[in-house]
């Protein structure tokens, strides 16, 4: 808009500018054919009126003005193996914050429907589990560190990329309950441009379940594939 | 219908020019008053230096990345400039540029700060979030959110709480913290019969802490606090929850 505005301006003071010096030079045409100019004339004629005033106010741009980019926001979307109860689909979200060039902090977002146990399938008998205690929702927050490096395709199409380890603790709700549960994992980044990246992702989620009967930590692996943007 | 298009289209423009010229007034320019400076093809110290700018020279800071910012010199080059080379260059108004290069002092000077702690609440591992804000130099707004998961019950709290800084100036500073908010407690599936008995109670805080600025925009955090339940029951419940956790500021 302002640039609109500004540029049309500009079309204006040009053209009312060289109406001006038109009328102007017509004028002084007349006024010499009339009578011998004066000296008054003469100065007038040497200081055309002022076509664009030099005194632009200048916007004061400073440090804060600079874009920073530390957040990542994004989706992913894969795999996740529950123990015992089958390998499902899963899509979650997250949002990390890094804090200098190696560390970040991240929390995710996840959910998924589990399966049936093979139990459940061979006997035919009653669900261990109902509908609703099938949905399987899970959040962490993990520290992360990246090993930054370049991921050469070939000689000349290169991208920045990282690879990094993830430590993080959250909760699961599954099976009607929700346990205390910590994930770890690795990962690679690959950053198509400063501000988009292709995320893979393997993350392991342990949580102490007695759901099939006997306590025992269980070992959620997730594979996932994401997309994240950084703003 | 086509009216309508037309207008989008009108709008669209409107926006994209109105981006466009903002973009390039937004551009902060700065002459380089060092020998050098080095130009990398990423934002970390790992990257490999591929072109170096001369004194005198002058770059546009483009976009920042935590301790890096990406650069532009005149004949297009672009790259990322650390935050400690570009601390040395000149604005046309010829002041330094300011660049916070995470020291002490940009701690004093913050506004906000997200805490994330791990810790244990009546032998019970809990998980906590906190932001808070700066009111004065000791006194600090927070709202926290924990979840601790035991055997027997799920655990949700959460509080509004203030914190008291005696001495703001110190690396290794104590605090005190007073509170209210509210408790929720789920025994375990298993250990009911029928249905879901939720317990809601508020309660009142009292704590104290300690901080210790670690580097650049991290702080470690070290805090107890002693909790008061008032429960529906004859008698109160008290809860003690230790926790170490880190925050970052802003």
């Amino acid at each position: 808009m302002t640039k609109l505005k500004t540029s049309f301006q500009n079309l204006s003071c040009l053209s009312i500018g060289k109406l001006l010096i038109a009328s102007a030079l017509l004028l002084s045409a007349q006024v010499s054919a009339n009578s011998a100019p004066s000296a008054q004339d003469q100065e007038a004629q040497e200081r055309p009126p002022a076509l664009i005033d030099p005194n632009v106010e200048r916007r004061e741009i400073d440090e804060s003005d600079i874009d920073t980019e530390n957040f990542e926001i994004g989706v992913f979307g894969g795999f996740i193996s529950i123990e015992d109860f089958e390998s499902d689909a899963v899509v979650g979200a997250t949002i990390a914050y890094h804090v200098n060039e190696n560390f970040f902090l991240e929390a995710a977002y996840a959910q998924t429907t589990a399966g049936q146990t093979s139990f459940e399938k061979l006997s035919g008998g009653a669900p261990f589990l109902t509908d609703e205690e099938r949905d399987y929702r899970y959040y962490n927050l993990s520290l992360g560190y990246n090993i930054n490096g370049e991921s050469f395709f070939t000689d000349t199409l290169v991208f920045n990329s990282d690879f990094y380890f993830t430590v993080g603790a959250g909760s699961t709700e599954f099976g009607g309950d929700e346990r205390f549960t910590v994930s770890v994992g690795a990962g690679y980044r690959l950053l198509f441009t400063d501000f988009w990246a292709l995320r893979i992702d393997v993350r392991d989620h342990v949580f102490n379940s007695d759901i099939i009967g006997v306590e025992k930590d269980v070992h959620n692996l997730a594979f996932t594939l994401s997309t994240t943007f950084f703003f | 219908m086509k009216l309508h298009f037309n207008f989008v289209v009108l709008l669209v423009l409107t926006w994209a020019s109105c981006f466009s010229f903002s973009a390039k007034a937004d551009e902060l320019v700065v002459t380089i008053v060092e020998p050098y400076i080095d130009f990398r093809t990423g934002p970390a110290s790992e990257y490999p230096i591929f072109h170096v700018a001369e004194q005198g020279e002058a770059i546009t800071i483009l976009k920042k990345r935590t301790g890096w910012y990406k650069a532009r010199t005149e004949k297009g080059e672009e790259g990322w400039v650390s935050a400690e080379q570009l601390g040395k260059t000149t604005k046309p108004s010829g002041e330094v540029l300011y660049v916070p290069t995470g020291t002490f002092e940009d701690y004093g000077n913050r506004n906000f700060e997200f805490s994330v702690f791990g810790g244990v609440l009546e032998s019970v591992t809990s998980l906590s979030v906190g932001t808070s804000w700066k009111w004065t130099d000791n006194l600090i707004a927070e709202a926290t959110f924990a979840q601790a998961l035991g055997n027997f019950s799920e655990n949700i709290l959460w509080s509004a709480r203030l914190q008291h800084h005696t001495f703001p100036e110190w690396k290794l500073s104590p605090y005190l913290t007073i509170g209210a908010g509210q408790i929720r407690t789920r025994p375990r599936s298993n250990l009911v019969q029928s249905g879901d008995e939720v317990r809601k109670s508020d309660m009142y805080e009292v704590g104290a802490g300690l901080r210790y600025y670690f580097a650049r925009n991290v702080v470690v955090k070290l805090e107890y606090r002693n909790i008061v339940a008032l429960t529906d029951r004859d008698d109160q419940e008290r809860l003690e929850e230790i926790k170490l956790g880190f925050a970052v500021f802003f």
